[in-house]
């Protein structure tokens, strides 16, 4: 696996698959939609993280323990950011994230 | 089968194919027999619930088409083949098309994990016990499509409901698998594998992993345990809930919201819904036989398997490998069917549940019983494996690890005792609210009429 | 065999990327959340070609099976804006200024540093690993062991943390408004409307001394409702006659 596919590919992937989440993030009105971008960011730094222990350090399990840590981050992340938007959505009737501007001077 | 492969091509026609070919060929036979397999599974279940409950029910059920009606279910598929398929205007057509194929795939993909017999299993994944459930949890994405596509308020209530209920009872079916898993693990180092679970199971009442004087005839169950046994109710119910069989059908309550999800679905796509509903039926019950009664584990299986050719014997004989095969999968296949009768069994008894009934089952109830039995398992592992070397050296003195029948049984009576107590404790405290209130009612109007 | 894993490597390179971009380009909230749920299952399977089997079965399980339903049933339960009738692509005014950051990041930064760094990749294949069983390569047993060893301090913050954003995704989306009365059995239905009957019997008979003429309040609307009830649930030991 490691000499078919070389190391850069896969850092590349996982690069651009940020850069999407990146942009979904910044640019999407709705608030899910920002949510779900931060989850493809998420997911491109746990391909890095297993990336990096498959092609550097097979042997320890470091990589993997710490994208098993990311997950859950990551799942804890989504419950309380999708409670927020119901939230937000009972006190607005929006999930427009440009709407939500109480707090503007 | 890798080797049957390479021996016909390379050997036979001496076609030299490359290793990824092979490997290619064989998941491709393997998977093929698996389909027809599945589809005979589909029909002979179909038509055996519907005999039972008709029996039942106090009638005959579908007795024309062929000898006692075995081919009903060939006459429904031609039927539901040259069915118009409907798809409603409002309908997000392509999440619509895609929604039963979203649900149909991962049941199909489940089978991969499923040990028919000593040494026939598809895959021996390290993980593979987790696979199943992570694929299972896929079917809820395409139920939601489902509901949603439809653009129809019962078939969104119905996926709503569906949802719920699936994710809400795959934490006490995980959680009760987690203590089988724990006292595997401790055992092989890989208590994931399906295929250790069920290696595990040798024994008589005990399994010969625990005490390893036991004689082995492959009936050390986990039943046969208290963690084992409490595990196996609660896994049974929560798999009842999550391939929505009644008691716990309320997403398809046909008298609340015509037919769920499957509302705006006709033809053949309702036919996919159908065959993943019984295609999970069957292998949640084929997971309720392999993790807690031993799989193809039986008297016999294990004795004729040692007669062939395993990695361990290469020159056995190998019509023993096949007859411990068949007798394997006669023992798995009888298990699992009684499993199912079982099921239709409570379809015939039970009444449907409410929504709020349902909820409150699964997390007060299951989920702390759940809990309480990895607790036991962690004490059983302790009690039947540790010594001094993990820091438990007084049970040392009952005997050594592995082989004393006096550790197994404190085991066995302290984790009893704390099952036992923990059950008796929540049945308590979930008595139903109104108990005294009805009798306080009953009273005042039996005072009433005096 | 190098041509076909770099094939499957490329297919699943373009689900992920493919699916990533069709949940930013697609215009229905609930599509990009279909779109974002093919990337997942996308990455799962490059885990899978990276050998991280464990790894591969959580994404599904997490990502595919959880995160994904809650997305979807946000996404459900905030359905009034989408149904206001917006069409378009739902991005704000600036989104070219988010598109140029994310493009620069992508092109100046990422792929520069991808491309011009040498890493110390372990030699080669670990030993063993001819037969397709990747024996060197360290598996789900020695993650456990990584997190009652070596990681267990994290392992247990990670527990709480996921207690407390349970407890906090309870207390944000609870709605105290929206508490509902608990379903009624049948039982203390009839006893509550055996209740309100008396005290209206009570009332009238009250106001019918008061005033002396006013004839009684006709009982039919009672008497049909409690007939109903004696016909639908059976419940005929309970009714008063």
């Amino acid at each position: 696996m490691t000499d078919a596919v070389p190391l850069s590919w896969v850092l590349g992937l996982s690069g651009a698959l940020f850069c999407i989440g990146l942009f979904a993030a910044l640019a999407r009105r709705n608030l899910v939609g920002v949510l779900m971008g931060v989850e493809l960011m998420l997911n491109a730094a746990i391909i890095n993280m297993v990336a990096f222990w498959r092609y550097l350090e097979p042997r320890f399990i470091t990589g993997q323990n710490f994208a098993i840590f990311i997950i859950a981050v990551a799942a804890a992340e989504a419950a309380v950011g999708l409670a927020m938007i119901i939230a937000i959505y009972r006190n607005w009737q929006t999930v427009k994230a440009d709407e939500v501007d109480s707090l503007k001077g | 089968m890798y080797d049957i492969v390479e021996i016909v091509l390379n050997g036979w026609l001496g076609l030299n194919a490359p290793e990824w070919l092979l490997i290619l060929l064989r998941h491709v036979l393997v998977a093929g027999v698996l389909f027809g397999v599945v589809t005979l599974q589909f029909f002979f279940l179909t038509i055996y619930e519907r005999r039972a409950i008709a029996r039942m029910q106090d009638r005959v059920g579908p007795n024309r088409a062929g000898p006692e009606g075995v081919f009903q279910t060939v006459a429904d598929g031609i039927k539901m083949f040259t069915k118009e398929d409907i798809i409603p205007d409002a309908a997000d057509r392509w999440v619509h098309l895609l929604a039963p194929c979203v649900v149909v795939v991962p049941t199909m993909l489940m089978f991969a994990v499923i040990p028919w017999g000593p040494g026939m299993v598809p895959v021996d994944m390290d993980v593979g016990l987790l696979f199943f459930f992570a694929v299972s949890s896929i079917a809820a994405v395409g139920l939601m499509m489902a509901g949603w596509a439809s653009n129809n308020k019962f078939s969104l209530l119905g996926a709503m409901r569906a949802v719920a209920q699936m994710v809400s009872y795959e934490i006490p079916a995980v959680l009760s698998l987690l203590a089988i898993v724990m006292v595997v693990s401790t055992a092989t180092g890989s208590g994931l594998s399906i295929v250790s679970i069920i290696n595990h199971q040798a024994g008589l009442i005990i399994s010969s992993q625990e005490v390893s004087s036991v004689p082995d005839l492959g009936l050390g169950w986990f039943v046969f345990t208290p963690v084992g046994f409490l595990a196996f109710i609660c896994f049974f119910i929560a798999s009842l809930a999550e391939a929505e069989r009644p008691p716990f059908d309320i997403p398809e309550a046909e008298s609340e919201l015509v037919a769920g999800y499957m509302t705006e679905y006709s033809g053949m796509k309702f036919g996919l819904f159908y065959l993943a509903q019984f295609t999970l039926s069957f292998l949640l019950c084929a997971m309720t036989s392999i993790v807690f009664f031993g799989g193809w584990q039986g008297p016999g299986v294990s004795w004729l398997y040692n007669q062939g050719v395993t990695p361990l014997n290469p020159d056995g004989n190998a019509w023993m490998n096949v007859a411990a095969g068949v007798l394997g999968a006669f023992y798995f296949l009888l298990k699992t069917y009684i499993f199912f009768f079982v099921m239709v069994w409570l379809r015939g008894a039970f009444p449907r549940l409410r929504v709020d009934q349902l909820m409150s089952f699964g997390w007060k109830f299951l989920i702390p019983l759940t809990l309480v039995n990895v607790l036991s398992a962690a004490i059983w592992v302790m009690l039947t494996r540790w010594g001094a070397a993990q820091g438990a050296g007084f049970v040392e003195a009952l005997g050594p690890a592995n082989d004393s029948f006096a550790r197994w049984g404190l085991a066995f009576v302290l984790t009893l005792a704390i099952n036992a107590g923990a059950y008796y404790l929540l049945v308590r405290a979930n008595a139903a609210p109104g108990m005294d209130e009805y009798v306080r009612v009953d009273d005042e109007l039996e005072a009433v009429k005096a | 065999m190098t041509i076909v894993i770099q094939i499957i490597f490329a297919l699943i390179a373009m689900l992920i990327l493919g699916s990533a971009l069709m949940m930013v380009l697609a215009k229905n909230v609930i599509h990009s959340a279909l779109w974002l749920i093919a990337s997942f299952f996308g990455v799962g399977a490059l885990y899978l070609l990276l050998q991280a089997e464990f790894l591969a079965v959580v994404q599904v399980l997490v990502y595919v099976g959880a995160i994904s339903i809650l997305i979807l049933f946000a996404i459900m339960l905030t359905r009034a804006a989408d149904l206001a009738g917006e069409t378009g692509r739902q991005w704000n005014n600036r989104w070219w200024l988010s598109l140029a950051v994310a493009g620069l990041l992508f092109g100046a930064l990422i792929v520069p540093t991808v491309i011009g760094e040498t890493w110390n990749v372990a030699p080669t294949e670990v030993a063993g690993a001819a037969a397709g069983q990747a024996t060197g390569i360290a598996g789900a047993a020695e993650l456990g062991r990584g997190f009652v060893y070596e990681y267990l301090l994290q392992f247990q913050v990670i527990g709480v943390l996921l207690l407390v954003a349970l407890i906090g995704a309870i207390v944000i989306a609870y709605d105290e408004t929206a508490r509902r009365r608990r379903v009624l059995t049948l039982a203390e239905e009839l006893e509550l409307k055996k209740r309100q009957e008396a005290r209206e019997a009570k009332e009238a008979k009250q106001s019918r001394k008061g005033k002396g003429e006013k004839p009684l309040p006709a009982p039919v609307p009672t008497d049909t409702l409690s007939k109903g009830n004696e016909g639908n649930e059976g419940n005929e030991g309970l009714v008063v006659r």
